[in-house]
């Protein structure tokens, strides 16, 4: 807590990780400022230094090899949906980007890198990236190091403290007969979702040959469903199993959030029907006017 | 008379782009905020976490020693400097409760967020950190939170000398309406559950109050809708006179009520100018606007009907839980809500009981409706249940019990005398806007997939302009026109703007009365220095008094600026016209002389041609409303309304029956507020409304824990519709205009809140007709739409 606070913009990711390491708890670390500003404006937060990574070369930009695409975590929302490296390799991350609410100002200015590590379960870049397997690498003191999106939200609750930073976000590029979806279920135009679901599939044939759900908005953290889907692989898409697949998911959830927006009981149920809504879009099977989230 | 501008020159009636609206738009408006001055300080309050709590001690020596803070006090101190806020409304009055009111908590807080203590400093965040640094020492207390708990027997009282908590009870009472019950052939019954929903303005409330050293005075630049009133209270409050203060109000990003005064923080923070001698600002933040409740109220609507369909006796026992006791005048809302029952129906046998209930939660203000929004909320989903019971349309329900266009002046049950309509007419031509026979049509084919479509409408009787006896709240208000010696138009009202653009309106009708264009016109609203003493903005009087008032004032100015061109010209003044801002005469032939000519001799030549008047061109007037009646009738009631603005709300929605999702699809009103003055200001006031009314409907609420701590304290949690979830709103008017107010206005922009919000709870009852569900519980989230349908599922299995 500090009236008077520093505000450092180191220029590169040694002197930010020294910085970091040199500082208390006390020390904040800032990008677009769409999570932590509001906090700060409200009084809750006063941090002692705002450590703005804003000046960060490495952490910029797309890059695209062939088996993963490299996001860095000051990407803008509004450029995950439209760069193309993402747009074509990772259709999903760029349609769940473009459901965030906030506005233009959260969508120019919001980053990647923020939003993942603000783990707040309703948020739209978690479940999308969850669901595409994606890993991420940090660093900190003790060095560089590489890890699951997955891992790091079971060794979390809250973000990264202040010892790390995020650099890198790594996904690998989605085939083109990858099918996905996302649905975003929320109450008005203005509300957080209350249940986000994010599906990939594949198909052999009419055979869905792999099936993987991550679901946001329902608990503390993202729920992955994947093998619990297991039953349905092998087998055709019809509605009874896009019932079973909505069951499965639901009885996914075990402690469900409870907010303004809906009670738990409403929320566990929801997460089973916004999943079920997201595989028919992947499928192609979800009619227009009930796809608008 | 003298003929003005051709009709066709007429700026009223047309709609005219808002002359206000422009710095809005660009970001050049001065709003209270952005007023700053040298030495400006900074104010912090802290507020109790708790909702009930003794007081014992509260410590502000940590507060004060951080650099930067110039005082620190808590409630006691205050108390010693104050008296207790002024009432807007006092419920004493009307045979209610009253008690003192002090500006911040005293040994005892009585709800979440009451102020408790204050700081000044240097800055916000300085004033904001020393007050996380005052210890206070709280013994908290069994809250009394919930309405019905607070009435049931040993409730322990909120304001400890009452005996119990009912700050009012009224009962409106008419007829037999036990014998009409008794002979009824059908009864209805609804519970409604209104919750607490407020209005939100983009810009919250800002007091800066500035110490002027040369006069020993206060200037407030203060967010308020009535700066005259409040400048009384403000006196009374700061053992002040009255002369020794000054408010001005300047631009308003939104009022809606809630800036009418009563707020503790008005004295507060002048009493802090008074006691540093220099200039103290106070920025409400959104968590605190959240605190002003409004609305919350529960109903047991019983209708009696005969065999036809004919309402013949109306019963309402309700209950509204108005919170902690306040100077503002939000419990005037509940008892608003009887008296304009039974709305537009001609049901005479009425039994309405109105119990206004103090609790701990934090209190009410005005909100827009004032009570009236909830009596069309009541009502209109009762009608609806009726007609569902009968299996009649709810067309043809309305249409049977409507008071038709021929009983008018129509005297009410509640002693109210409505001035014109046609409510029918209203009804018939809002369906047609919305194309209610295809939307019929759309509806049972997407049945036929599958898909909940509902039309709902509903009808909102808008009592505006209103008054009441031995208070602020006055009926009338006047107009100041200055004419200047180079013939530009200065108007001063006494009716301030909540962000309306009342003056656009006003300076319509003062150009067509001066015969002038409209650009050579300015209104000055809101400085109590300048403006002729009145009444500020509520209850959608700012046109009919404002208006009115400055019609007086430019006719009186008119004569003089006539006498002054005929005498100039050497010509009888009937001979006169105006054009284009040149007066000629018939009896002169090529003769002329401009509009600016006439109005600099009528300054400088006040010894010869200008004798024939008074100069300056200046004229104050007042409007007083005729209809308005405060000599009671043989019952002891009187009408405080001039006049009854009505309209009909229509929504058509889809049900997502899966999630419990409500999409509108469409939505259209017809609206009777008497002469449109300019239609892109009442339709505006429309669109708002609709967005209130469904927001309220659907989302906006303000929660409360069982302790009574706020739980909604941003709009993360309040949310408000957008763009995005609105449809265009399909408008029509159908004027029938008042017969007693000039040009036969009856006022416009508060209605709608209630109308709306009712025609969306009946379009969602409308959808689930198929599924047997029916609800009348407010807000519709989704997940209590999709609790009901499960609820009617599960029943139908156990069947
Ligand atoms: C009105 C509004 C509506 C919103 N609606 C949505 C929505 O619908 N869906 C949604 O998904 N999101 C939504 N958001 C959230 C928004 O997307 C995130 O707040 C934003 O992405 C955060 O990014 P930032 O760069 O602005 O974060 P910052 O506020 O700068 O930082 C956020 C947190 O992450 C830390 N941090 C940031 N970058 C790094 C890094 N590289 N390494 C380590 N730590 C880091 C910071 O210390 C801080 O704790 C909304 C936000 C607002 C204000």
């Amino acid at each position: 807590m500090s009236l008077h606070p520093m505000y450092a913009r180191p220029r590169n990711l040694e002197q930010a990780s020294e910085l970091l390491a040199s500082l208390s708890s006390g020390a904040v670390i800032i990008a677009g400022g769409q999570e932590i500003m509001p906090y700060i404006n409200y009084g809750v937060m006063m941090p002692d230094v705002y450590v703005d990574i804003g000046g960060i070369d490495a952490l910029r930009g797309v890059s695209a090899e062939t088996d993963e695409v490299s996001i860095g975590p000051l990407t803008v929302h509004r450029d995950i949906q439209n760069v193309e490296e993402i747009v074509e390799r990772l259709p999903l991350l760029a349609y769940a980007a473009k459901q965030i609410g906030g506005g233009m100002q959260v969508h120019n200015r919001g980053t990647i890198g923020g939003n993942i590590v603000a783990m707040h379960p309703l948020y739209d870049v978690a479940p999308a990236l969850l669901a595409l397997e994606a890993e991420v690498e940090l660093l900190s003191e003790k060095g560089s190091q590489r890890m699951s999106l997955s891992e790091l939200q079971d060794l979390s609750n809250h973000g990264l403290g202040t010892s790390s930073i995020l650099t890198k976000i790594l996904v690998k590029p989605m085939s083109p007969t990858t099918l996905w979806g996302y649905y975003k279920l929320k109450n008005s135009a203005g509300a957080y979702g209350s249940a986000n679901a994010a599906v990939v599939i594949q198909l052999d044939g009419e055979n869905i040959k792999s099936i993987r759900v991550a679901i946001g908005a329902a608990t503390e953290k993202v729920v992955v469903v994947s093998g619990n889907l297991d039953s349905y692989l092998g087998g055709p898409y019809s509605s009874e199993v896009g019932l079973a697949i909505q069951k499965t998911c639901s009885d996914a959830i075990g402690e469900p959030l409870s907010d303004q927006q809906g009670d738990g009981v409403w929320r566990k149920a929801m997460a089973g029907v916004a999943a079920r809504r997201a595989t028919e879009m992947a499928l192609g099977k979800l009619n227009n006017s009930s796809s608008k989230g | 008379m003298t003929k003005g501008k051709k009709p066709s020159e007429s700026y009223v009636g047309k709609s005219v782009r808002a002359k206000e609206a422009r710095a809005p738009l660009i970001g050049k408006a001065k709003y209270t905020n952005d007023y700053s001055f040298e030495g400006q300080l900074y104010a912090y309050i802290l507020r109790s976490p708790h909702a009930a709590a003794k007081i014992n001690s509260v410590d502000l020596s940590g507060a004060k020693k951080i650099s930067g803070v110039h005082l620190a006090l808590c409630g006691r101190d205050v108390f010693e400097h104050t008296n207790g806020i002024t009432d807007h409304l006092n419920p004493a009055i009307f045979g209610g409760k009253s008690t003192r009111l002090p500006i911040m908590a005293v040994d005892e807080a009585w709800c979440y967020g009451q102020p408790v203590a204050i700081v000044i400093a240097e800055d916000e965040r300085t004033a904001r950190y020393a007050a996380s640094r005052i210890q206070v020492d709280y013994t908290p207390k069994e809250p009394v939170v919930d309405a019905e708990k607070a009435i049931a027997k040993g409730a322990r009282s909120v304001v400890p000398e009452w005996d119990d908590n009912v700050l009012i009870y009224v009962p409106f009472m008419n007829g037999d309406t036990q014998a009409a019950f008794d002979q009824a052939d059908k009864i209805v019954t609804t519970d409604v559950k209104i919750h607490r929903f407020s209005s939100q303005p983009m810009e919250t409330r800002c007091y800066n109050a500035v110490w002027e050293h040369d006069t020993e005075s206060i200037t407030l630049y203060g967010t308020c809708q009535n700066p005259h009133p409040l400048r009384l209270v403000l006196a009374e409050t700061l053992r002040m006179n009255e002369n020794k203060i000054r408010i001005i109000a300047s631009t308003i990003g939104g009022a809606f009520g809630l800036k009418m005064h009563g707020h503790p923080e008005e004295p507060l923070i002048c009493l802090m100018t008074k006691l540093i001698r220099r200039p103290v600002k106070w920025v409400e933040n959104r968590e605190e606007c959240l605190l002003i409740g409004a609305r919350e109220q529960q109903h047991k609507v019983e209708m009696a009907f005969d065999s036809d369909g004919n309402m013949t006796g109306l019963r309402d026992h309700f209950l509204a839980n108005i919170g902690a006791p306040s100077a503002c005048p939000g419990w005037g809302m509940a008892f608003l809500t009887g008296l304009t029952m039974p709305g537009p129906y001609k049901v005479e046998n009425i039994d309405v009981h109105m119990n206004a209930v103090t609790t701990n939660k934090p209190s009410w203000n005005a909100a827009r409706g004032y009570g009236k929004e909830s009596t069309a909320i009541a009502l209109e989903l009762a009608m609806d249940n009726a007609a569902r019971q009968f299996g009649i349309s709810p067309i043809d329900l309305r249409l049977k019990n409507f008071i038709t266009k021929e009983q008018f002046p129509y005297p009410s049950p509640t002693g109210l005398v409505y001035d014109s309509g046609d409510y029918g007419g209203v009804l018939l031509k809002a369906l047609e806007t919305i194309g209610y026979e295809d939307w019929k049509d759309k509806q049972k084919a997407a049945l036929a997939e599958g898909r909940h479509i509902g039309i709902g409408m509903a009808f909102e009787l808008t009592p505006e302009g209103g008054t009441i006896p031995g208070t602020m709240v006055a009926g009338y208000d006047s107009s100041s026109v200055r004419v200047g010696p180079d013939g530009t138009v200065r108007v001063l009202t006494g009716i301030t703007s909540p962000g309306t653009h009342n003056g656009t309106a006003i300076a319509q009708i003062v150009a067509d009365e001066l015969g002038i264009d409209m650009d050579r016109i300015e209104v000055l609203q809101g400085d109590t220095n300048s403006s002729p003493y009145g009444f500020g903005n509520y209850s959608g009087r700012s046109t009919i008094v404002g208006g009115g008032s400055a019609a007086l004032a430019a006719k009186d100015v008119r004569d003089k600026i006539n006498a002054v061109a005929a005498a100039l010209l050497e010509v009888e003044i009937d001979t006169l016209s105006l054009s284009e801002g040149v007066f000629s005469s018939s009896d002169n032939g090529d003769a002329t002389v401009t509009f600016a000519e006439v109005c600099y001799a009528s300054y400088t030549r006040a010894y010869d041609v200008a004798m024939c008047i008074d100069p300056p061109l200046e004229a104050t007037r007042t409007f007083k409303p005729p209809g308005i009646s405060h000599l009671p009738d043989e019952n002891g009631r009187i009408n405080p309304y001039p006049s009854y603005s009505n309209a009909v709300y229509v929504v058509v929605c889809e049900v997502d029956t899966e999630t419990g999702k409500i999409d509108l699809l469409s939505l259209a009103a017809a609206h009777d507020c008497g002469k449109v003055i300019n239609p892109i200001l009442v339709e505006g006031q429309v669109c708002g409304a609709f967005a209130m009314g469904l927001g309220g409907a659907l989302t906006e609420d303000v929660q409360y824990d069982a302790n009574g701590v706020q739980l909604t304290k941003s709009f993360k949690d309040y949310v408000m519709l957008r763009m995005a979830d609105m449809p265009l709103v399909g408008m029509a008017h159908h004027d029938s205009p008042n017969p007693d107010n000039y040009l036969g206005l009856k006022g416009a922009g508060e209605a709608g809140v209630g109308g709306s919000a009712a025609a969306l709870v009946n379009a969602v009852n409308n959808a689930l007709e198929p599924l047997e569900v029916v609800i009348h519980e407010m807000p519709l989230t989704p997940s209590r739409v999709w609790s009901a349908i499960q609820n009617a599922n599960n029943s139908e299995g156990v069947k």
